[in-house]
């Protein structure tokens, strides 16, 4: 088990002939992933690494059974391959491209909202569930399993770098993850991590969630707030990074788009003591994220004692 | 988000029919006097500076004479606000105002949504419109529909406008929202939208934020916006601006971003974008100084890596080099570590003597952990955690220049 992709999802790459998408499909299929095929106008018959190659994502659906897509276009046409995928039906769509402008966001973020359709990212690195060995983008690079072996942690993280370093840190605290979900570091994304981890709550096959947090935003006080009216009831265990830029002028954007205190919101400290009000488990330094998974994973493994 | 001088913003505004009081941007008290004496009114002289709450920071000052607001553009020029050096100064009309109103139109991230917002509360900062409960109203916009001329005046109405001021406030708020998505903005908020004693709607203060990543569509604020300007607290300084060129030179692979620091004496060559958060966090609390902020991912290329760590180790006073980045999805760490090196060959730095901590691990490491060891580079896979390559570096820069005694290893 795990969330948004499992072995049974079928994946197309749109901008598929691009360098950074072209490693990706060769990683992809190295792990173990299916990808049945990829789009790119104009290179219709063409075959990478020998996925079939069409000019519409429409003649892909008519050749293939696709139910997710992952959009590897540069920034100037992601608003239109992202419509396409709409159109033609796509239940996730994976928005790997940094870059793209904010007011095409809102605009394909509204049309996704319509057709009840899920994205993640913009900006984000990939997904990966382990256990079935599916990676979609570019998350693990050549050696997914460096980072990311089986297991029952969740990662929701707003950096894609960090996404890998936190399941490593849960591989080096002696346990795996189930699925990890890179959310994207845009002030304007189509998943949120409270929505993961409302995804992750109804997961039987995980049963704690690390959080990477960043200044900025509501993301993390949103996060606080569900698990404060109960709507994640298992361990979180969570850092949020970045907190120096409370010590520097608001207003100046550090690391990713989003990541910017303005006006007094979005500090750090604010996010880390709502989110340990809430009940979570909130690391000091990041090396801190070993031991505090090792006892929340030893206390919920602990046999249930009926009392 | 690239905020735009107020006299851009102001430009913007007419060219979409908001008027605004008549405005002349200046650099001397001199000019500034002429102005006064040709438009015989009272003027408000404004530090010409790309940061807002002007008026809390004393730059923003009132005349009623040429030679009053002469002294006033003295006492602004060659000063420095919120940062910034101010080197012009905006001489604006001033109005009598009827009422003071504030409109906005904004992309609001936890709605996802694009969002009109109006108070007949104007003057003041939203925060504070926005404590007084009932006075600020927000409408979700519907991004392909637009705003429609009803939604904007069922706006105002519900924020308590009737009469003769319906109609300029309804009007103004559909042009403003012309203008955001005209401009590709990421805010474009009128603060206060005043209304004078003839009923007309004026555009008083004006902020404008355009949106960086649609600069390519927008030629026409080519010389208007200075890119990664909302990467720094203050105006960029010229190591930023070589950084810039360098990330700027190969634009469609890889990032790299540099922010100095006053001060510090560790070159930072960190990433991803929360990698870089969580090493900068990790050397303050260790008592290491960061000579600079930086991130470099997205696999970016060797010239790229090579160009921003020259930068970062040509700063003054930096003392040893902390190279970090996460274990890596797809950028080769290799390419960083060939980049890294070629950099310090290049400004004649021994690795061996000027303390060099590289944590490099993920795609292609192997090589990157020869080239380290070729160069004579303290290097790290995933043997380490970051925060303790953080400490290796903190600990080898003491170690060198204080001759402390520390633990020998990590």
């Amino acid at each position: 088990m795990a969330i948004l992709v499992d072995a049974s999802t079928k994946i197309l790459i749109q901008g598929i002939t691009g360098r950074e998408a072209s490693m990706v499909v060769r990683h992809s299929l190295g792990y173990g992933t299916r990808i049945a095929a990829g789009v790119t106008p104009g290179k219709w018959g063409e075959e990478i690494h020998g996925v079939p190659v069409y000019d519409t994502v429409r003649q892909a659906c008519v050749a293939h059974e696709l139910n997710t897509t992952v959009i590897y276009v540069p920034p100037a046409f992601a608003y239109d391959a992202v419509m396409e995928a709409l159109a033609c039906d796509m239940k996730l769509i994976l928005i790997m491209t940094e870059r793209i402008p904010q007011q095409d966001v809102a605009k394909f973020l509204y049309a996704a909202r319509e057709s009840g359709c899920t994205i993640v990212g913009p900006n984000s690195v990939g997904i990966i569930s382990p256990g079935e060995r599916v990676k979609v983008g570019a998350i693990g690079g050549d050696n997914p399993s460096r980072c990311f072996v089986p297991g029952e942690v969740g990662v929701i993280s707003r950096s894609g770098g960090m996404t890998a370093e936190c399941a490593w840190m849960v591989k080096r605290a002696g346990s795996g993850v189930s699925t990890c979900v890179s959310v994207g570091g845009d002030a304007l994304i189509g998943s949120t991590p409270k929505e993961i981890l409302a995804r992750f709550e109804v997961d039987p096959s995980t049963k704690a969630v690390v959080l990477w947090g960043e200044p900025g935003t509501n993301l993390e006080e949103d996060v606080a707030a569900f698990i404060a009216t109960g709507g994640f009831t298992k361990p979180l265990i969570g850092y949020v990074g970045g907190q120096f830029v409370e010590n520097l002028p608001e207003g100046t954007v550090f690391g990713h788009a989003a990541s910017i205190i303005q006006a007094g919101h979005g500090k750090p400290s604010n996010k880390i003591s709502q989110l340990e009000a809430a009940g979570a488990l909130m690391a000091r330094t990041f090396n801190e994220l070993i031991p505090l998974l090792q006892s929340a994973l030893g206390a919920s493994n602990a046999p249930q004692v009926e009392t | 988000m690239a905020r735009l001088l107020e006299a851009i913003s102001k430009e913007l505004l007419t060219s979409y029919g908001i008027a605004t009081p008549k405005f002349r941007v200046a650099t001397t008290p001199e000019e500034v006097a002429e102005i006064v004496a040709c438009w015989r009114c009272p003027v408000v002289v404004k530090a010409h500076i790309p940061v807002g709450r002007r008026g809390k920071a004393g730059a923003v000052r009132f005349a009623t004479s040429p030679q009053e607001a002469a002294d006033c553009a003295k006492k602004l020029l060659g000063a420095t606000v919120r940062h910034f050096p101010v080197t012009s100064v905006l001489v604006e009309e001033r109005i009598a105002i009827g009422q003071e109103c504030y409109a906005s139109i904004s992309v609001d991230a936890s709605k996802r949504s694009i969002v009109a917002m109006v108070s007949t509360a104007g003057g003041v900062d939203i925060e504070e419109i926005a404590a007084k409960q009932g006075k600020l109203c927000t409408l979700t916009i519907e991004p392909f529909r637009g705003l429609r001329a009803f939604e904007a005046r069922q706006l105002w109405v519900e924020a308590g406008c009737s009469g003769s001021l319906l109609r300029p406030l309804t009007e103004a708020l559909t042009r403003l929202y012309q203008l955001f998505v005209g401009v590709d903005a990421t805010i474009v908020e009128v603060n206060p939208l005043a209304l004078n004693c003839e009923r007309q709607s004026l555009a008083v203060g004006a902020l404008i934020g355009v949106d960086d990543n649609a600069l390519y569509r927008h030629p026409e604020l080519a010389d208007k916006v200075e890119p990664g300007s909302d990467r720094a607290w203050r105006p960029l300084t010229e190591r930023e601006k070589q950084a810039i060129a360098v990330d700027r030179a190969d634009p469609y692979r890889g990032t790299a971003r540099y922010t100095e620091m006053d001060g510090g004496d560790i070159g930072f060559l960190c990433g991803g974008g929360g990698g870089s958060l969580l090493m900068f966090d990790a050397l303050c609390r260790l008592g290491g100084a960061p000579a600079n902020y930086s991130e470099v991912g997205g696999n970016p290329t060797e010239p790229k890596v090579f160009g921003v760590t020259r930068v970062i180790a040509s700063k003054p006073g930096v003392k040893g080099l902390l190279v970090c980045i996460n274990i890596t999805n797809n950028t080769q760490t290799d390419v960083v570590a060939a980049g890294v090196v070629q950099a310090l060959r290049d400004l004649n730095i021994d690795p061996t003597r000027f303390p060099t901590v590289v944590r490099l691990a993920g795609l292609n490491e192997s090589v990157a952990a020869r080239i380290c060891a070729e160069a004579g580079i303290e290097y790290y896979g995933d043997d380490i955690t970051m925060e303790d390559a953080a400490r290796r570096i903190v600990e080898r820069v003491r170690q060198t220049y204080l001759g402390l005694a520390v633990t020998q290893h990590v």
